[in-house]
């Protein structure tokens, strides 16, 4: 692994990461370290434990069942595996966006709320706080200029872009640090894509992205660093350019070239 | 998938319950009128007093399936929450109750009837000795004097037996019709099982419960209009005996299931 910037924080550190779906053994003695506040991309092919790799950050593997991990995984400087970490408080620091937009069913307005209502007591947030609150996150994801007169519609009416961009404004006024994302724009058409991708550059400085591609062309947009995995191991960890143009791993370099040779 | 539009569901919905209410309106003026002009087997006029008392045990009999079918809708939908949501699908517990309940549902409800009848008049003396051991409140309401506690415990077994597996399997469904990315969406904001349950799923499928709970006591009470029916053919002295019984049962049945089908919108539930 080879870090070109050394000087800098991390939001996620891993020691010797292993993950285990039964007997299959889905990561392999990762150790990674993911800058503050930038986008970092994780590719390789299918099955190689991208997604593995990201729904550790936030535990949202263990729901699967039949799941051990070993090695030790450090979010904000804090084990996520030790016991007195609380699940609710993990998640709503490492927000996560999936493959399909998933808004909950019911109204826009509802949507971006429901993160903020389940972790406060019933009835804290009064009228105006909520609708300031909708208000700012909405705008971060410039998408108040078009929803601001249909906050009471059904978010699973809208546009698939718009839905997508509505799960990341779902959990800013959570406040997390770090967002996960599982191909974010893979269900999305070109202009979809890029709206996402410039609203994940605006939003970069405030909070980490950790974002897991298929797609080359992409990583190589948005991404500050780049992350290769194969069958499980971390093969690769450089600055995108240097990743792309120059790989260190025959692996990579073949991953790479299969794409643009 | 449903080539429908909202507005001709809508249309259809109103029919099909208005065909539903009628149902039960004609039903319960015919049975009315049916009692008042009722002769009794000598030709005779009934008085009032024999006619109120016939009515009575009728709707005695309506308020015990009413509410034994209803605990058992209750403890239904409870059970299929556990099962569901708290245990893993390769539970052997689980999977034993979802066999079992694969296998009651496939019974014809006639069956229990015949099933309940061989209780009654085969297992009597034995049921009534079991009985003992667990007796029934003495004052409680819902069973007429003219009932004996063996065949009020054999109604209610039977209905347990045929009503619960049925709640269970709709509820289930219910449950599982909430897609996974609805729920993972809510976990990854950080809400606790509860919370993703409570705020999320029971909203979602509390429409498809529902349905399931009315069609299960819609089974409970075409197989009580069979019984009933069966059981009262030789006491046809009473005024509205066989016929009124079987006909007010099967009408509430009628009722509930095409009640039950207009439950379920398509446009509205959000599996998707």
């Amino acid at each position: 692994m080879n870090l070109q910037t050394t000087p800098m924080n991390h939001s996620i550190e891993t020691e010797n990461l292993s993950l285990w779906y039964g007997d299959f053994q889905a990561l392999i003695d990762v150790n990674v370290k993911i800058p503050d506040g930038q986008i970092t991309s994780l590719i390789g092919p299918s099955g190689c434990g991208k997604t593995t790799l990201l729904r550790c950050f936030n535990r949202v593997n263990e729901r699967y069942g039949n799941v051990t991990t070993k090695g030790k995984i450090e979010v904000l400087g804090k084990n996520i595996y030790d016991p007195d970490v609380s699940l609710p408080e993990l998640r709503k620091a490492v927000g996560m966006v999936f493959q399909r937009p998933n808004p909950l069913p019911i109204s826009v307005y509802e949507n971006v709320l429901f993160g903020l209502q389940i972790h406060s007591p019933m009835r804290s947030i009064t009228r105006t706080e909520s609708d300031q609150i909708v208000e700012e996150a909405l705008t971060s994801v410039f998408l108040w200029d078009d929803l601001k007169d249909r906050l009471k519609v059904r978010a699973t009416s809208l546009q698939l872009e718009q839905q997508q961009k509505l799960c990341i404004a779902r959990l800013l006024p959570l406040k997390p640090k770090i967002i996960l994302m599982d191909e974010p724009c893979s269900a999305l058409d070109a202009k979809g894509t890029r709206a996402v991708e410039e609203l994940m550059e605006v939003l970069a400085g405030t909070y980490t992205f950790l974002i897991v591609t298929h797609n080359m062309a992409q990583a190589r947009r948005v991404s500050k660093e780049c992350i290769f995995m194969f069958l499980g191991e971390l093969i690769e960890h450089k600055e995108t350019q240097a990743l792309f143009e120059d790989p260190e791993h025959e692996k990579t370099a073949d991953y790479v070239q299969m794409r643009y040779g | 998938m449903n080539s429908m539009t909202p507005r001709a569901e809508r249309k259809q919905k109103i029919v099909l319950q208005s065909i539903a209410f009628i149902i039960l309106g004609i039903v319960f003026v015919g049975l009315w009128h049916a009692l008042k002009s009722a002769r009794a087997p000598s030709g005779q006029v009934v008085s009032e007093a024999i006619l109120l008392s016939a009515l009575s045990s009728l709707f005695n009999n309506l308020y015990i399936v009413l509410s034994i079918s209803l605990v058992a809708i209750l403890f239904g939908i409870a059970c299929a929450f556990y099962l569901e949501e708290w245990l893993p699908a390769t539970n052997w517990i689980r999977r034993l109750i979802e066999s079992l309940v694969a296998i009651l549902t496939g019974i014809p409800s006639l069956a229990y009837g015949i099933l309940a009848i061989l209780i009654f008049f085969s297992y009597a003396d034995t049921l009534k000795k079991a009985i003992e051991a667990f007796p029934l409140p003495e004052n409680i309401g819902a069973i007429p004097s003219q009932i004996e506690t063996t065949v009020f415990y054999a109604e209610a077994l039977t209905f347990v037996l045929m009503v619960m597996p049925l709640t269970i399997k709709t509820t289930q469904e219910a449950l599982r019709s909430v897609a996974t990315p609805i729920r993972e969406a809510a976990y990854v904001l950080g809400a606790s099982q509860w919370q993703v349950l409570t705020r999320q799923v029971v909203p979602i499928a509390f429409t498809r419960i529902l349905a399931g709970g009315c069609r299960s006591m819609s089974r409970a009470f075409a197989m009580a209009a069979l019984l009933v029916g069966i059981y009262t053919w030789h006491y046809t002295t009473e005024p509205g005996g066989m016929s009124g019984r079987f006909i007010l049962f099967l009408s509430v049945a009628l009722f509930l299931s095409i009640f039950s089908s207009t439950l379920i919108w398509r446009h509205t539930s959000d599996s998707a």
